[in-house]
């Protein structure tokens, strides 16, 4: 299927140098909005679309910044990594909510919400084969 | 001009005249990201209301509050007998479960459409819930009942659009999906 993607780049004018960079790019606007959301730290009331609480701040980070080194680097194993560790975070978190508190993490099931997609992108992302680009590229000289 | 461009032309007024001929809207930048928006703001809508689903009772008590009284509405303030039925046999009598499949199926709504991914399924789900909230609050005091039907049209849009494939997932992981002959895959293109 990485071939046939590479296909797909070469057709299209936009991608041609590289069928991938869009995906790559996508891991990185998974890693911004995750650092994004831990603006919500500092909002209250009507307009905060998430709750995160002090640990959950530093998942947000941490994680965003993983995303976004991963799609720097065209890693897909760290794209996944990445995803898993999102989703293990809103599991704990869904835990802590299902006891009846917003628990270490500090969020709520926005939280849950939140993580679950930034997870699943970043796996989806991830889970597209790429052919070594040394077989793939054409000699240039 | 020759003859089979004339015909050409006749052909396509009389298409246009007939109105058997839709065209479509322009792939513009600004009509790319006028979808984006929508999605991702439908997607917000589910992901910040998600938060007052609060487990493990979700606000079963004395006095009621959060999602237990809004499901109770629809027992109290009917809309459809046959669905205040249902929720006063089967619902509420056992809320905690009833009360995690909300939790769970509203936060997919909110991370699958804000990220654009599944798009459409997941736009078929948004309908199918707003259905279920409005038959539950549409009677309810202090309810806009055109905020409901809102949430409906707004997911329409969603499904009719295929809005995931504009700035979101969709867009970027259809040509793999295509191009694969697993299940899933094909499962994901008919999804986005």
């Amino acid at each position: 299927m990485g071939g046939a993607i590479a296909g797909v780049g070469i057709m299209n004018p936009n991608r041609a140098m590289n069928p991938y960079r869009a995906l790559d790019r996508a891991a990185m606007v998974l890693g911004l909005v995750s650092i994004i959301s831990a603006a919500f730290l500092f909002v209250h009331g009507t307009f905060q679309l998430v709750q995160i609480g002090a640990v959950g701040l530093v998942v947000a980070i941490v994680l965003g910044l993983l995303a976004i080194a991963a799609g720097l680097l065209a890693e897909r194993t760290l794209m996944i990594a990445g995803g898993v560790a999102f989703l293990l975070a809103g599991a704990a978190q869904l835990a802590l909510l299902a006891g009846g508190t917003s628990g270490f993490l500090g969020g709520n099931a926005s939280t849950f919400s939140l993580w679950l997609g930034l997870g699943a992108g970043l796996i989806a992302i991830g889970s597209v084969p790429r052919p070594e680009m040394a077989q793939e590229m054409p000699a240039t000289d | 001009m020759p003859e089979t461009d004339y015909a050409a032309s006749t052909d396509d007024n009389a298409d246009i005249e007939s109105g058997s001929r839709i065209v479509p809207l322009p792939p513009s930048r600004l009509n790319r990201a006028l979808l984006a928006v929508v999605r991702i703001g439908v997607g917000l809508l589910w992901l910040q209301n998600v938060g007052w689903k609060t487990p493990p009772d979700f606000g079963r008590g004395d006095p009621p509050g959060g999602l237990y009284l809004s499901a109770g509405y629809a027992v109290s303030h009917q809309v459809l007998p046959p669905f205040a039925w249902v929720m006063d046999h089967f619902v509420l009598p056992n809320f905690t479960f009833f009360g995690w499949m909300v939790l769970l199926v509203e936060a997919a709504l909110g991370a699958f459409l804000v990220i654009g991914l599944a798009t459409r399924f997941w736009a078929l789900v948004g309908i199918a819930q707003t259905v279920a909230i409005a038959l539950s609050v549409l009677n309810a005091p202090h309810e806009w009942y055109w905020s409901y039907l809102l949430m409906l049209l707004a997911h329409l849009a969603l499904f009719a659009t295929a809005a995931g494939r504009y700035a979101g997932l969709d867009g970027v992981l259809r040509p793999s999906w295509e191009l694969s002959r697993s299940w899933a895959a094909r499962l994901l293109v008919w999804a986005s």
